[in-house]
Order: C-alpha cells, then structure tokens, then sequence
C-alpha cells in the first residue's frame, strides 16, 4: 500500500529514540526527587496535600485596576486573625487583573469566609456568583493520594491480566512495555512541568494516566491483532510481515488519535481550566501511545 | 434486507424514545455545573473500621439535621464506607451547615459533687476570665496597634495558668486561650457526677427568646421515661447546694440549682430549658442539634467545594463549545477521508450523543466537568470503531470486491479488534467507578457508557444506515466510497 515504514531498517532508531525519552523523564523524576522544595517525584497539588484554593473575579467598569500583590498581602495581614497562614499565602491576578486566585494551606470554612470578606474590602467589590473555592484536609488529601495509586495499580493489573490471557507471552510482554513506556513519558513530563512550570498533578492527572493506559493498549492491540492475522498466511517472512502489518494499521492508528486528539484540543481550547491539564496530559499519553504502537512495541517484536 | 429494515425502525424508535425522554426527564447537573457546595464529612474511628451500622446511624443523624436546618434540595450520600458527601445547590452558604454537622451534640445531665461548692465557684469565675481573654484577643487582632494589647492577654493569660496550676503546650496565643478554656470546662465537668439522663431522651427542642433580656434559650421536652428520670434527678438535688449541670460535648453549658419546692416530687411536666446566654443563631444551632440526636462518631469536615452559579453556568457553556466544536472537527476529518462512509459516522455519532444524553437522563447520571470531559473523549472512541471499519471496507473494496461484499466483511473482520480495545477501556473505567471520588466517578460512568454505547452504534447503526444508503443505486458507485486522488493505483 501507500505508506511505507521502514521499521526493519529503523528498529536502532526507534529504540535510542525511545530511550532517550525516557531517560529524559527520568531526569526529571529524579531531579524532582531530590533537588525541588517538595521532594516528590512530581510536584502533588492541593487533592493530594490538602489545602484551600479560592478563585474569585472583581467587579470593575471597564478594565480592572492594576494591584500590585504585595499592597494586598499587606492589607490582608494587618486586618486577619491568622498570621501564620499568610505567611503561606500564594497570591495571582489573571486575565488582566480581574480574576485573583488563591492559595493557602488548609483553612477551616469559617476562616476561608473571612479572607474572602478581607479580600472585598480590600480589593473588592467581588463577584460572589463567579467564586470557585475549595478546602481540602490534609487527611482526606493522603487518602485520596492512596486512592489513586491503588486504582492505577489495580487497573494496571487488570489490563496485564487480560493481556496474558488475550495473547501468547511475547506479544502481552511487550504490549505491557510499550504502555508502561507511555505512561513513564507523560509521567516524566509532567515531573518537568512542576519543576519548570510549578505545574501541580491532582485527582485528574491519575484519570488521565488510567485512560492513556487503556488507550495506548488498545492501541497495539489493534496493530498485534493485524500482525497475528498476516502471520497466519506467512507470505513473506517474519520479519516482512510485521512491517506490512504495521503499515496497514497505520492510517486506522493515527486516524483514531486525531479523532480522539480534535475533541481534547477542543476542550482545551474551549473548556474549563479545570480541565486544562488533564486534557494535556491526554494528549500527550495519546500522541506518545500512537507512536509506540506503530513503532515502538512493532519493533520489539522483530528479529535480528 | 427484512432484518436490516427492523433494525431500521428500532433505530428511529430508539431516538425518538431518547428525544422523549430528554424533554420529560431534563439531565441532573452536578455542582461544577449549576453552582453550590459541597462538603465531605469524615466520620473518626480511634481503632478499627467503621461498620456498616455505624455508617447508617451517623448517615441518619446527620440526614435529621440537615432536614432541620431548613436547606432546599441537598442530597446527602455515603461514600466509601466511612464517608459521607452533603450537596447544598444554589447560593447556600457553607459555613452554617458545618458549623452544625460538624459537632457530635453529646448532651448529658449530671449533678454536683457534694462539697464543692468552693471549687466551683472559683472555676466559673475563671471560666469567666478565660472568656473575656479570647473576647479581647480576637478584637485586638482586629485592631492595627495591637502589641501592647496582645502583651497585656499574655501576662492575664499567665496568672490564670498560675492559678490553675496549669501549663498550655499550645504554639501561639489563641491555642493557648483554647486550650485553657477546654482545660477549665474539663475541670468543671469533672465536679459533676453522670446520671443516666442524656439527650437520647429527648423527644423535641425548640427555643425562645427570654423574656428578661434579648438572649435566647433552648427548650428541651423528654419522653415519658426522660421526664421520670428528669424528676428523680431534680428530686435527689431539691432544696441542697448540689446544682444541676448540662454538658454538650464535655463543656458544661447551664449549671444551675433546683429550688426546695421540689422536694417532694422532682421538677416534673417533662421539660427543661437551657439558658445560656444563647444568641438567636447559638439557639437555632443548638436546637438543630438535639433535634437530631447525638452522632454515635464523630465527624470531621475533610473536604468543601463551593463554585458559584455564574461560574457554573460558563462551564456549561465551555463545555458545550468544546463539546460542539469537537464534534464538528471530527465531522469534518472523517467525511473528508471516508466521503460516504464519513456521512454515515457523523450520522451515528449524532445517534450516539442522542442515546448517551438519554441514558444519563434515565439512570440517571449527575452531569459534571469530568463526566462532560469523558463524554468528550468517547466521542474519539466512538469513531475510533467506524474508522476500523471503514479502513476494513476500503481494502475490501482495492482488493476487487463488490461493495455489498467489502461493507460485510469489513464490519465482520474489524469487530475482534473493536471488541478488544472496548474491553482494556472498560477495565479503566471499573476500577475508577469502584476507587475513584465522586469526582472522578462521573468520569468514569461517562466514559464507559459512551464505550458501551459506542459498540451499538458503531457497528449496529452504522451497519444499518450504510445499507440503508446501499439500497439507492446513484449512492452505490465506488468512488463516493473512496478519495478520487488517493490510491489509484
């Protein structure tokens, strides 16, 4: 057919390719690790740490005033009850000066009230309807974190179980690798983006680990299915076979990415910002699983 | 061709059903969506888990006094065994309901100790004290020059530890005063002996306002045996300096004494009322409570979101952009690259949204962003089938056959594939649904029902309206099938 990839000739390529990606995510695990002010492998939001997080936009004519942050942290201290919170405080104006964001350790509801009622006086008036506050405490957070790593683990499980079962060792081995290479990658990206970015990872970056999981599997099962079927008429030669194989999965793969990747873009574009980072890191599992179908977990199989 | 025209009419019975449905039965919205809080309650268990009667029992306590407290249209649910979740929709401020919740309401009726008069008074005094220290201190924080004030607390804080011959091991100022007043309420209570009258014979409360001055008091009526019980306690203590104590939550709220009058038979009429220099919100608070009953565990306040109606009205509309212009793009990509076939995947996407909405109108599912956001992303999922399909039927179709032909094996040879990548996607969702927070279930719920569904349209209604087409020969030539440009060879 039209496409023509020379995955025989490649395999080298994909491979060093591959490794450098993850040594690449590595990196940044490790520099996370030991060299960050939080000293995790990825830097954990509010879900996992507990916390309070207050967005609210200002009243204004025409265009907001312009404040500068430390005028409102300073008035905030002199007016609130709880000192050592302030010293914790995070504060941002966004989108030109009309939405104030904020972040503190975890407040009970009463106190989050009275910053919000500090911060109108200081700054207001706000817009009550436009608030989007959440507490969250410390012990729910290192609950929700546990909560996470088992779902993952769990689900991994179940995708390797149904693997082993569904095809013979070689195949389940290396699909299982090929996914486990994916999700190290977004991982490792996402470390990299708390570093650079102060990205945090909440509740939602595991959903989206989870779905890239079932995603990236489905993946190469499709592209191994394919592989099985030619192999049964063996025209050509192993080795042959898998890239044909590979070949005439290719547009039905990276068709399906861009059909699942215009609706994420779309959310990305369009959707909430709640959603912002978890459609990203979608995304990106999505783009990196695609490439390992087709060409990583394929070039596994060859033979030298 | 008979069958295929019954699936024909099943399919327009099932859209005009899912129509039906989404007009009579309008989709639950989640609190991203239409504004409100929610609140996470923790119930606490020093040691081992929380059983199931438990869970039930602070589930109904808590149901009782949300009732009480007047909110319109919360749900409350448990989650996960020893969690509770209480959504109040609308602008419902937050802070009165955890005030509320959040205490366990112990109430117990206990009588003095003979002979302690002295100590007593000497304790209330201090009580008092203790008091107009967290008064002064709260409205010297308010205050801008407030260091000599706060050194002045300090130093009457300091007598008072001397005094009580009691060091607090608090860090900063207001722990301190907190924790010396506890300490204080300790000591009174332990100045008064338990009888076996407690707020489980309570059958109402209700309050008022005094009549001497603007503080209000709260109303307490006991059953039968309450009352009884009632009267052989004020009996035991009428007419002696032994007073009658009430303790909410191991702080005594009223001590008071029982006249002499009452000698011969106790108070009886099987009412009491407290009056504590109760403020008209204390009051309703406090009557909230009893109503309710004590929880049998305590609770902790682990978790409020709060969005507001305005923002919870734009996520809507985000996500009905995403959604729409999602939907639009893959239109276009697939009626480009597949021409005919491209029509009939846009055709059953629309069926798809259509049976997704109508399913969650009928389960029903709380729509939220996560759920919009997998709803979003089983749209990808739903056309990742078709395009399997589709890729079959083309082969199919270079390799010479005919086209009846290529559209039957097509659906035929992809539906291992299709089936295989349904199930590694379901797995994920199972074990979300099963571990995931309320949150993160809504995700999971619409992601699998979209994949659930995905299979029926996709190979079931796609199959159908492709033959549909198939049956007018100007719609059968091959190139509406494939790209003029692409593979001529």
């Amino acid at each position: 057919m039209k496409y023509n990839l020379e995955i025989i000739k490649n395999k080298k390529k994909i491979i060093s390719f591959s490794t450098v990606l993850i040594l690449f995510s590595l990196l940044g695990i490790l520099y996370s690790t030991f060299n960050t002010s939080y000293k995790k492998p990825i830097n954990l939001g509010m879900d996992f740490v507990g916390g309070n997080e207050l967005r609210i936009e200002r009243v204004c004519e025409a265009e907001c005033s312009n404040v500068s942050t430390d005028t409102v942290l300073e008035n905030l201290r002199e007016i609130s009850t709880k000192k050592n919170v302030l010293n914790n405080i995070k504060l941002q104006f966004q989108n030109n000066n009309k939405l104030i964001s904020i972040r503190t350790p975890y407040l009970s509801i009463e106190d989050s009230n009275n910053l919000i009622t500090n911060l109108n006086n200081i700054i207001g008036p706000l817009n009550y309807e436009s608030k989007d506050s959440r507490l969250i405490g410390p012990k729910l957070g290192k609950r929700l974190l546990t909560n996470c790593v088992t779902s993952l683990l769990v689900s991994l499980f179940a995708i390797s179980l149904y693997i082993t079962i569904r095809f013979d060792k070689k195949y389940a081995l290396f699909a299982l690798l090929a996914l486990f290479h994916d999700l190290f990658i977004v991982f490792g990206i996402f470390s990299w983006l708390g570093i650079i970015l102060s990205v945090e990872v909440n509740s939602l970056f595991a959903v989206s680990l989870l779905t890239i999981a079932g995603y990236s599997v489905n993946d190469t099962v499709v592209i191994f299915d394919r592989i099985r079927e030619n192999l049964k008429s063996n025209k050509e030669g192993y080795n042959k076979t898998i890239q044909l194989s590979v070949n005439e999965s290719f547009r039905r793969t990276t068709f399906t990415s861009i059909t699942t990747l215009i609706p994420l873009l779309s959310i990305i574009l369009f959707g909430s910002y709640t959603l912002f980072w978890f459609s990203l890191a979608l995304s990106l599992g999505i783009i990196i699983g695609s490439y390992s179908s087709i060409l990583l977990a394929p070039s596994l199989l060859l033979k030298d | 061709m008979k069958r295929r025209q019954g699936w024909l009419f099943f399919i327009i019975f099932l859209l005009t059903l899912s129509v039906y449905l989404l007009i009579n039965y309008p989709l639950q919205l989640g609190l991203d969506l239409q504004g409100g809080s929610q609140l996470t309650l923790q119930i606490i268990k020093e040691e081992g888990n929380v059983t199931r009667d438990e869970l039930e029992a602070v589930n109904s306590v808590i149901d009782k006094r949300v009732n009480n407290l007047g909110v319109s249209e919360s749900n409350l649910q448990t989650l996960g065994g020893d969690q509770l979740i209480l959504e109040l929709p609308g602008e419902q401020n937050p802070l009165v309901a955890s005030r509320v919740l959040g205490k366990t309401a112990l109430l117990e009726f206990r009588t003095q100790k003979e002979g302690t008069s002295t100590d007593l008074k000497i304790l209330q005094l201090q009580r008092l004290n203790i008091k107009e220290l967290i008064e002064q201190f709260s409205f010297a924080e308010k205050s801008q020059n407030d260091d000599n004030f706060l050194k002045v607390i300090q130093d009457d804080l300091k007598d008072l530890e001397q005094e009580l011959n009691y060091i607090s091991t608090s860090n900063d100022l207001y722990g301190k005063l907190i924790e010396i007043k506890k300490y204080v309420d300790k000591e009174i209570t332990n100045l008064f002996i338990k009888t076996d009258l407690s707020g489980k014979d309570l059958i109402n409360a209700g309050r008022r306002q005094e009549q001497t001055n603007s503080n209000w008091e709260v109303l307490l009526t006991f059953s039968n045996s309450g009352g009884e019980k009632f009267s052989e306690i004020t009996k035991s203590i009428a007419g002696t300096n032994q007073l009658l104590a009430i303790i909410l939550d191991g702080e005594s709220i009223s001590e008071a004494s029982v006249g002499s009058q009452f000698v011969s038979t106790g108070i009886t009429g099987g009412s009491a009322t407290i009056s504590g220099n109760f403020s008209a919100e204390d009051a309703r608070e406090l009557e909230v409570q009893l109503k309710g009953g004590s929880l049998p565990l305590p609770i902790e306040i682990v978790e409020t979101n709060t969005i507001g109606a305005l923002l919870g009205s734009k996520n809507i509309l985000k996500s009905l952009y995403a959604a729409i212009s999602g939907l639009i793009f893959v239109g276009i990509f697939m009626i480009f690259n597949y021409r005919i076939l491209g029509f009939v995947s846009v055709l059953s996407l629309v069926l798809y949204g259509f049976f997704n909405l109508a399913l969650y109108s009928l389960i029903p599912v709380t729509l939220t962003l996560p759920g919009i956001s997998g709803l979003i992303l089983s749209i990808g999922m739903a056309v990742d089938a078709n395009i399997l399909i589709f890729e079959r039927i083309r082969e199919e179709l270079y390799d010479g056959n005919t086209l009846t032909r290529s559209i039957d094996s097509g659906f035929q040879r992809a539906n291992s594939s299709i089936v295989d990548g349904h199930i590694t996607t379901l797995l994920s969702c199972f074990v979300l649904f099963l571990l995931g927070t309320n949150f993160v279930k809504g995700f999971a719920a619409t992601l699998g029902i979209g994949v659930l569904i995905s299979l029926f349209t996709s190979l079931n209604c796609s199959k159908t309206i492709l033959r549909f087409f198939t049956t007018y020969q100007s719609l059968r030539q091959k190139n509406l099938y494939l790209p003029r440009n692409n593979f001529s060879n």
